[in-house]
């Protein structure tokens, strides 16, 4: 056989070889591994190159070294999972950089960091001030995680003692123009409801780019004219002004009635309507 | 307008504001939503029950409005 037809076929089976290889090592980002991982990576794509282009002689031996390193990634990726001190060995443990606002100065050697690099990996974590950090942790991947204090976090609504109504993921259901008939049956929708919204909305479905449903089946559409207007659903903002509208009805009835009965019928039926408004508002207005 | 076209008004609207909030009931795909969607409509149930009550005792009073 020529040379180059050898080449050729070898870098073929070789190229889908690496992609099986690849996939069966597992979905890590290669941006955070440990090192080491990294560098099984590296060692296996230079045997691959290597047997390809010959430079190991025999390519039977080249296989052998590729089939060991890939082997022992998978086996130690394997024993990790199972048992906790090898993946503590595998993958080394996580060093704590700050704890309780101060810098243990001893990991930061022992993780070879400068108080430069850590200021700088603070920051990228929106702490300018060191002393908003209440614990860092560098991970062993080399990612740094940082806790701030807790006058320092981000407000929740949890922190004001608002009551917020739970929210499930929105599904996608119309792309590029297409219905996606699966997300919409997971939301127990169908197409018929979809045209409807839309015919609510008066835009067709070619014009729509994007369109999601969020958990509560209200739809949100983008077009692909940016120059049409397409009103947000507003559906349960005019459902909680109605009720607050009906609260007010009641209210007014109850001092407009000469009859005591009927007075006291309005009244109980307006403070249950303020109940039912007030238990409602986090789930129609958010 | 009379007294018995405000209340009936004041009913349509709530009558209204059940009916879409059981669209919601329907669509929604959190249980917790869902049960609290359902006991409001219990409440308002009640209110629209008494509503009606109402609207027939004012009704008996003035029959010359029945119907309006």
């Amino acid at each position: 056989m020529q040379d180059w037809l050898i080449l050729l076929l070898k870098t073929i089976g070789l190229y889908f070889l690496t992609f099986i290889i690849i996939r069966l090592m597992g979905k890590s980002n290669p941006l955070k591994m440990t090192p080491f991982k990294f560098i099984n990576y590296i060692i296996i794509a230079m045997f691959v190159v290597l047997i390809t282009l010959n430079i190991i002689e025999n390519w039977a031996f080249g296989m052998l070294a590729l089939g060991v390193w890939v082997a022992f990634t998978i086996a130690l990726d394997y024993l990790s999972i199972k048992s906790k001190q090898i993946h503590d060995i595998v993958n080394g443990k996580s060093t704590i950089l700050i704890d309780k606002g101060k810098i243990m100065e001893e990991n930061m050697q022992q993780s070879r960091m400068t108080g430069e690099e850590l200021l700088s990996a603070l920051r990228s974590k929106n702490a300018f001030s060191f002393g908003d950090v209440e614990f860092a942790v560098m991970e062993s991947t080399g990612d740094i995680n940082v806790l701030l204090k807790a006058d320092k976090k981000p407000v929740t609504a949890h922190d004001l003692g608002n009551q917020v109504a739970p929210q499930s993921q929105p599904q996608t259901v119309i792309l590029d123009g297409n219905v996606l008939d699966e997300p919409l049956s997971n939301m127990g929708l169908n197409r018929d409801w979809l045209y409807m919204q839309l015919e609510n909305i008066g835009v067709s479905l070619e014009n729509n780019f994007i369109g999601q449903a969020d958990s509560s089946g209200d739809l949100f559409v983008d077009l692909f004219d940016d120059s049409l207007q397409v009103p947000m659903p507003r559906v349960k903002e005019m459902l909680f002004a109605n009720l607050e509208k009906t609260h007010a009805d009641l209210l007014s009835f109850a001092l407009e009635t000469d009859s005591n009965e009927a007075k006291n019928m309005y009244s109980k039926n307006a403070t249950k309507l303020d109940e039912v408004v007030q238990k409602l508002k986090p789930y129609l207005l958010h | 307008m009379t007294v018995i076209s405000k209340v009936k008004q004041t009913l349509a609207g709530l009558q209204s504001a059940q009916a879409t909030l059981k669209l919601y009931e329907a669509q929604s795909q959190n249980e917790e939503t869902i049960r609290v969607y359902q006991e409001m409509l219990d409440t308002t149930d009640g209110i629209v029950k008494d509503l009606e009550n109402r609207i027939k005792a004012l009704e008996y009073e003035e029959p010359q409005y029945k119907g309006l």
